[in-house]
């Protein structure tokens, strides 16, 4: 799940592989913003992976890692 | 003013005006603060009717300060923080305000800059009410809004107390269902003409607005709370706001159990979303409105039915206001025959007498009528049937982004500003018939040795000095070199069509150009 979850974050802010680390703060660096979460969403339910924004805070899922976990 | 009378009149009730974090305001508190602060600038200023800039963002004193201006026959200019201090010190040069409101330590400064602090104590000071042959008149700028201009600097929409009163009138219908009292969300920047609904309609109404602000936007879980609290009765955003929530199945009647109507402007409304919408809050109208801020707000509207839904054109954005004449035109000017796409011209009395100190534009934009009816050019490609329109794109480079309005070349600018970036080109990222993000390309003087998201990021954070943060693209790729057509200058559509090829996500559609 978790390199998935890297290549859709490498999708939607253009990074080459190997930037965007399973630690790395995707809030606080600026990679992602409200708009650019619905992307990620977007793409996690095309692969049938659904997260309920409605319970999550910026801290549970600021990195690759920790989305991962929920998924899991 | 009808807001300045219902201030008044709902100040005698105990109804609250609003909602900020733990903070509450009533009417009659917002009120005293507005003729405080009326009062302060009489004082200070009696001679003088140039506007207030008040640069913020959500603070509970904002609304005061723009009241407290209006009953002092100023107008004002709601600079939200999304703009940095560069893009805030150009407005500042163009507009000239004499008072500076800085709520957010700037550095910033007018001939009378006043602090937080400063603000606190003139709004705390006790105050008789605002003579009301001192209030703004119809013909005076009520505010100053800037929006994106393609040179790479804001311009200024100036707004009249008269337009005012006229979106008023022309909206009434569409805000009909909504109850006196009750609660609205307050969700949309200052800077942003769409927070008029909250700041005059929903006032004007004795509702209380709930402010939503920027860390509350940013956080689901908050922002699903103050819903939760606030039990709005009434729902306007941007679609993509509501794109958002969807994303939850909290997202239902059930959360929103008060709500009466949802209405979207801004950005394309999707049949997707506004089915999603139809299917989780049956019963619940979904309006979708139109209106560029050289109109005021809105000046065309439509609820949306299942026969548009099921009908294989895009939504239609509505019918005009009663108070409003839309007309399809060719390049000439000569209005078109029914389902013939050309320029849409929006007149009637909603329409703003021009740009701040923009001459040249204000005579290619706007126009009268033999009969002295102001109209404008939108630059919006429509079709009209029946008196309903269809939006079909734009004749020009400007796109809508979560209900922000960018030039692109404005990004463009600002990209070849900064060292080592020989050529930039910015393409929209299309997604179910909306933008959802933004693409820069750029081509180095020299290479940089870096990786792109490192790149990306140094480049983001350096426009972050110059654009406000919707207008920053999302990705930032280097690249060899252009396309260019044979003027010399970036093929769009060649690098839209080569983007389209090799990306995965979004699919880019060419930029229309007149």
């Amino acid at each position: 799940m978790l390199e998935e979850i890297i290549a859709a974050l490498n999708d939607i802010t253009g990074a080459d592989a190997g930037e965007i680390t399973p630690e790395t703060e995707l809030f606080e660096e600026g990679l992602l913003d409200s708009f650019g979460l619905v992307e990620l969403l977007v793409q996690l339910e095309q692969l049938g992976k659904t997260l309920d924004v409605a319970e999550l805070t910026r801290e549970e899922i600021s990195t690759p890692a920790k989305i991962a976990a929920l998924l899991a | 003013m009808f807001i300045l009378e219902a201030l008044e009149h709902y100040a005698k009730t105990d109804r609250i005006a609003l909602r900020y974090h733990d903070e509450q305001v009533s009417f009659a508190a917002l009120n005293r603060m507005a003729d405080a602060f009326a009062a302060y600038l009489r004082c200070t200023l009696p001679d003088d009717c140039r506007p207030v800039m008040i640069y913020g963002h959500k603070q509970s004193v904002i609304p005061a300060c723009m009241f407290g201006a209006l009953k002092a026959g100023h107008g004002y200019i709601p600079v939200d923080t999304t703009y940095p201090a560069d893009r805030a010190a150009q407005i500042l040069y163009d507009a000239q305000p004499s008072v500076l409101v800085d709520l957010c330590a700037s550095g910033l400064s007018a001939e009378h800059t006043l602090s937080a602090e400063t603000l606190t104590q003139i709004l705390s000071q006790p105050a008789a009410p605002a003579p009301r042959s001192g209030w703004l008149r119809a013909e005076q700028t009520a505010y100053l809004l800037f929006t994106s201009g393609s040179t790479g600097t804001p311009k200024g929409v100036q707004i009249t107390a008269g337009n005012l009163a006229a979106f008023h009138a022309g909206v009434k219908p569409w805000f009909a269902r909504l109850p006196e009292g009750g609660a609205f969300l307050n969700e949309i920047s200052y800077s942003f003409d769409v927070s008029v609904c909250a700041l005059y309609e929903a006032l004007s109404r004795g509702m209380t607005l709930w402010t939503a602000d920027r860390q509350t936007l940013e956080s689901p879980q908050a922002l699903f709370a103050l819903l939760r609290e606030a039990r709005p009765d009434a729902w306007v955003s941007t679609p993509s706001l509501a794109e958002f929530c969807v994303h939850s199945e909290q997202f239902c009647a059930e959360l929103l159990p008060q709500v009466r109507q949802f209405l979207f402007c801004g950005e394309v409304l999707t049949k997707k979303l506004a089915a999603e919408l139809m299917r989780r809050f049956p019963g619940v109208p979904v309006i979708n409105a139109y209106g560029p801020t050289e109109t005021t707000v809105l000046v065309t509207g439509t609820e949306i039915t299942q026969a548009m839904l099921d009908a294989p054109a895009p939504l239609p954005i509505g019918r005009p206001f009663e108070n409003v004449c839309a007309v399809i035109a060719d390049e000439q000017g000569r209005a078109l025959p029914d389902g013939e796409a050309g320029e849409l011209l929006v007149l009637g009395e909603a329409v703003s007498p021009g740009y701040l100190g923009r001459p040249e534009l204000n005579e290619a934009l706007f126009f009268r009528t033999e009969d002295g009816t102001r109209g404008y050019h939108t630059g919006d490609l429509c079709r009209m049937e029946d008196g309903m329109l269809y939006y079909l794109g734009r004749l020009d480079g400007q796109i809508k982004l979560n209900g922000f309005r960018v030039e692109l070349e404005d990004v463009e600018n600002n990209l070849v500003r900064l060292p080592n970036i020989a050529r930039a080109a910015v393409l929209p990222v299309w997604q179910d018939g909306r933008v959802t993000a933004l693409t820069a390309f750029v081509l180095l003087e020299k290479p940089d040795g870096e990786g792109a998201l490192h790149r990306a990021r140094r480049i983001k954070s350096a426009l972050a000095n110059t654009l406000p943060s919707y207008m920053i693209p999302r990705k930032i790729l280097a690249v060899d070199s252009f396309p260019l057509n044979t003027n010399g200058k970036i093929d769009k559509k060649q690098l839209a069509a080569q983007l389209a090829s090799g990306a995965a996500g979004g699919t880019h559609e060419p930029i229309r150009r007149s």
